[in-house]
């Protein structure tokens, strides 16, 4: 017997009756979660979304190591059940149970956590990841400083929605006297021209709205690069014809593969940069890379090397402290501190993927 | 040709429904988080049972708020794929063609993403903003497949080779358009990865799912309706034409039709390769030629290829995940080149 149509049809309609039985089962089973707790506070965070947050916040995930940085910094490490695989500092932080990259986190492992709140950042993870924390009726918080003074308004509001205030003071508090003794020391310096070098091949370097370019203003320097863009390639030659005073590099001590100083020098085309053949290049710590309190020893730490005659006369304890934190110029250099593949994804996919 | 009986093709069908079945429960069980084959079972009926309610949070969670609803996207993109691959091989009487190796997913990425660029400036309602994603990628894959079928012309008749470069170049064409846009544009663009390799990770909106199981069925419902003009294409247009097809009014119909599939599952998954290729080859292997029995079978197929495939893709490096479209690829282009070598020979 051959197939007529109508059979032809009828199997059709079995196939369509399946489908849409999988399609009704799907439907009723995303009945909205039980949520325990039944206390919320609605804040509204700092990309202008209204989030509940369960009331008191007890189990946290950051996905992103500004954020796990926070955390720690408001001595909250306790409520912190999760973060990323590139959430390295405190060593501790390295510990904990992660959850994947920034870019594509496993919700699996996020729901099996119960989060109360998890952390996110705009410039290092994706829209979509916070869509589908909506849709699993996970709340999630998200941050978006683009300069220092933002980091420092950024964090202390976190503590404010993580439920401890007093620490998110104390921490702005601490790094606005740094910041307050350091801009007393430069005040009178003419700022130096420096290239920040987020990553050398290609060589990238940061846009204005970010929040490197404020860190280079408050260490008493300026970029070269003066793009809208935040995370602009830049070619040899116009390097060559801006001619920094300085290069500025973050280093790494997790990324071995990376070249050092020496190394650099020796690429092709590198030599017509005067800062390289002169070895002006400053080496900070991954810090500045991050919106998280500890920028500020990045800041201290650039403006060290860029003006030392500034912290000539008195050579205070603070300085040797800073030197184990930040590694010597010779040590392997990450341009950028989170540039593992993730990263790197961030970066392409999402301009602004520093995090 | 064995003539076609309805039982044969139910049952044909059926074996391939047990298979997916299976792949679903592999599917739902691993992942980053282990979950035992018997709490697998109990939510499970209790979700056909309807007393969803009475499931653990943390199973309910992942289970059914997590996987489910990705094992049935990828369920969706598969057959959309697969279905779109069958249809353009018979056209283009190639067995080369498929969505992806002809540049149409490339061309959907492409509508896709200036249909998300134009959005803000068109302020539209919120249900119009929601299918202009999928319109922009089915005009998208429609140009393209439009291109390069002309591409693939040469003195009125279709030039295989030809057609295949002509695709492949339109692809990397409209690939680098699409990196020129991510590299310029910021905003709230999905990841450049989408585009390119396709993902499944994101859970969507409970409509959008209806929005895309009617789309399939009625799409492949119509490509359906042809499967005897596509069995007689294969010997050749004009033989079909003589042997009393309406072949301009065929071609017309099927090429929208499997362009509006790609389309589909580009909109919601970017654009994963070589599902489109491999699927219907393994069915033709297996279950012959006969579009009758091609086009259910090879949507089937593909639903089961791109849950496969996803599942790898969840738990290779789990907990981070890798584009589905990777893992495709990898698995793909080997046997694609399999395929033209052994066409070759």
């Amino acid at each position: 017997m051959k197939v007529s149509a109508r059979q032809r049809f009828t199997c059709f309609l079995f196939a369509a009756a399946w489908l849409s039985w999988t399609a009704t089962s799907r439907a009723q089973s995303a009945s909205p979660l039980s949520t325990a707790s039944p206390a919320f506070r609605e804040v509204t965070d700092e990309t202008g979304r209204t989030v509940r947050v369960p009331q008191p916040v007890n189990r946290i995930i950051s996905l992103a190591p500004s954020l796990t940085e926070t955390v720690y910094a408001l001595g909250l490490q306790d409520r912190l059940v999760g973060d990323t695989d590139y959430c390295d500092y405190p060593a501790d932080a390295q510990k904990k149970t992660k959850v994947g990259g920034g870019i594509s986190p496993s919700l699996e492992v996020i729901a099996s956590l119960h989060p109360d709140l998890v952390l996110v950042t705009k410039s290092f993870n994706r829209l979509e990841t916070v869509h589908s924390l909506d849709n699993l009726g996970i709340s999630s918080y998200a941050t978006d400083p683009h300069t220092i003074e933002e980091i420092i308004a950024s964090s202390k509001k976190l503590s404010d929605v993580l439920g401890v205030p007093e620490a998110g003071v104390a921490v702005a508090a601490d790094m606005q006297r740094h910041l307050g003794d350091l801009q007393k020391r430069l005040r009178a310096l003419p700022p130096k021209r420096v290239l920040f070098v987020v990553w050398h091949q290609p060589l990238t370097s940061v846009g204005k709205h970010t929040f490197i370019a404020d860190t280079l203003r408050l260490a008493g320097a300026v970029s070269i690069v003066d793009a809208e863009q935040d995370w602009p390639q830049v070619s040899l030659e116009e390097v060559a014809r801006l001619q920094p005073d300085f290069l500025v590099f973050s280093a790494s001590h997790s990324d071995a593969v990376s070249p050092t100083v020496d190394a650099l020098a020796a690429l092709p085309g590198w030599n017509i940069v005067e800062a390289v053949s002169n070895r002006r290049i400053a080496v900070i710590s991954e810090a500045v890379n991050r919106p998280a309190p500890r920028i500020v020893s990045a800041i201290e730490d650039l403006a060290r090397q860029l003006h030392p005659d500034a912290f000539m006369e008195k050579p205070e304890s603070g300085k040797e402290k800073l030197q184990k934190e930040n590694p010597a110029p010779n040590l392997p250099l990450a341009a950028h501190s989170s540039f593992s593949p993730d990263a790197a994804q961030a970066q392409m996919f999402f301009p602004g993927g520093c995090a | 040709m064995k003539p076609l009986t309805l039982r044969r093709l139910l049952l044909q069908c059926s074996v391939l429904v047990v298979i997916l079945f299976v792949v679903v429960v592999v599917a739902l069980k691993f992942g980053a988080v282990p979950v035992s084959l018997y709490a697998l079972g109990r939510d499970l009926l209790r979700v056909v049972f309807g007393q969803s309610s009475q499931i653990s949070s943390d199973y309910g969670l992942i289970i059914v708020n997590i996987r489910l609803p990705r094992i049935l996207l990828g369920m969706i993109v598969g057959a959309s794929l697969s279905v779109a691959g069958t249809s353009f091989q018979a056209l283009l009487r190639n067995p080369l063609a498929d969505p992806y190796v002809l540049g149409v997913s490339s061309g959907a990425s492409l509508g896709a993403i200036l249909a998300l660029i134009v959005e803000p400036h068109l302020s539209p309602s919120p249900l119009f903003a929601a299918l202009l994603t999928p319109l922009g990628a089915f005009l998208g894959a429609t140009a393209t497949i439009a291109a390069v079928y002309f591409l693939g012309r040469r003195e009125g008749q279709i030039d295989s080779t030809t057609l295949l470069l002509g695709g492949v170049i339109t692809g990397s064409f409209l690939s680098a358009i699409i990196l020129f846009l991510m590299s310029t544009l910021t905003g709230s663009l999905r990841g450049l990865s989408f585009w390119m390799m396709g993902e499944l990770s994101t859970p969507l909106q409970k409509g959008v799912y209806w929005f895309l199981g009617i789309g399939f069925l009625v799409a492949a419902g119509v490509i359906y309706t042809t499967a005897s003009d596509l069995n007689l294409l294969l010997a050749g247009e004009k033989e079909a034409m003589h042997l009393g097809v309406d072949v301009p009014r065929v071609r017309l119909v099927v090429y929208i039709a499997a362009s509006f599939l790609t389309g589909l599952a580009v909109s919601v998954s970017g654009a994963v390769g070589y599902v489109g290729l491999i699927v219907p080859h393994v069915m033709r292997f297996i279950f012959g030629s006969d579009h009758r029995t091609l086009l259910p079978t090879a949507a089937i197929g593909g639903a089961i290829a791109v849950i496969m495939a996803d599942t790898l893709a969840r738990t290779v490096v789990a907990p981070t995940e890798v584009p589905v479209g990777a893992v495709t690829a990898v698995i793909g282009a080997p046997l694609f080149i399999y395929l033209l070598r052994r066409r070759l020979a």
